[in-house]
């Protein structure tokens, strides 16, 4: 019996690396937008979804829930008459790309599913789902310097959106402040206001959400 | 937990193609932008490769920095920002990768 040093160079990420690349090449052989929705608890990522379904009735939608017990947010969603599935991940905090790759299958009909994640702002960053458009949703009410306090999840978004904006005097919320914040860690990302109890931002965000879906079938033709 | 379990199933698989009896020492890199607490790993690893032949294996950890540079003047940053003084964007490679590099063990 004797001591040996084994030198290796494997990347411990890799196997939801090749999930989430598996992932993708589903979505985009069956031209699927997909759009992961990362957000705190309570910040407004179900209701977006709910609204976004209703408004656009013309488009197939498709919805995975994730949570970590209880099946709230897929029953609020199963009654806009979409095909929606739950993800129960227990202790786990973040959806990852192997949790997805087992229920994307029953969603090669739809032309946008959405996949919200867990609710938190520190786990799910470094789970890529395979998806094309990363939404971090964020609302005042959770503090002006939230954004500053998660930097890795706002800096790898697509999309931030600022919710319950509307509020942010009775919580003594600066909105400028945190839209500085997500500029500064992002530049590139698309920042939206939004009210969604009021629907402000709301339309800004259904026009983003279409020239996606154009611009992506377009890139498929 | 998850980044644990991960390198636990990495080792062994090491270990099992070597006909290890047990593993000693793991040497990993990991980026800082993973945010990782190294105490953590190290309870959670302890905890996951209780009754393995990685039980008791000690993690050597090597944190890695991304490279943040201006696209535009070349300035490099050592925290994360968009936008550089200059106007340009500023883009970070790396930092968020965890690799073993090592793996000590008996046979």
């Amino acid at each position: 019996m004797h001591k040996i040093e084994v030198d290796a160079e494997i990347d411990v990420l890799s196997l939801n690396k090749r999930y989430a690349k598996e992932n993708r090449e589903f979505f985009r052989r069956n031209n699927i937008l997909a759009i992961n929705i990362m957000g705190a608890i309570g910040s407004g990522k179900t209701l977006l979804i709910e609204k976004t379904i209703d408004s656009l009735n013309y488009y197939k939608i498709g919805a995975i829930l994730g949570d970590v017990v209880c099946k709230a947010d897929f029953e609020r969603v199963s009654k806009h008459k979409v095909k929606a599935k739950a993800i129960n991940t227990g202790k786990e905090c973040h959806l990852d790309a192997h949790l997805i790759h087992h229920k994307i299958e029953d969603f090669d009909e739809v032309d946008i599913l959405f996949i919200e994640n867990v609710g938190n702002l520190i786990c799910p960053v470094d789970f890529d789902l395979g998806e094309d458009v990363r939404v971090v949703m964020v609302s005042v009410t959770e503090g002006d310097d939230v954004i500053a306090k998660h930097p890795e999840i706002f800096r790898l978004a697509d999309v931030i959106v600022i919710n319950k904006v509307k509020l942010a005097e009775f919580v003594e919320a600066d909105v400028d402040k945190m839209i500085r914040d997500a500029k500064n860690l992002n530049p590139k990302a698309k920042i939206i206001k939004m009210d969604l109890k009021e629907n402000l931002g709301f339309d800004e965000w259904l026009k983003y959400l279409e020239g996606l879906y154009v611009s992506r079938c377009n890139r498929e033709g | 937990m998850s980044f644990a379990t991960a390198l636990l199933e990495n080792v062994l698989s090491i270990a099992e193609e070597k006909n290890a009896k047990q593993v000693t020492k793991i040497k990993i890199e990991i980026g800082d932008l993973l945010l990782i607490n190294p105490e953590q790993l190290e309870f959670c690893f302890e905890a996951v490769s209780n009754g393995t032949i990685a039980e008791g294996a000690e993690l050597n950890i090597e944190f890695v920095p991304p490279k943040i540079k201006c696209s535009v003047c070349g300035r490099e940053y050592n925290e994360v920002v968009g936008v550089c003084e200059c106007g340009g964007f500023v883009g970070v490679d790396g930092g968020k990768e965890m690799i073993i590099r090592k793996v000590e063990m008996v046979v």
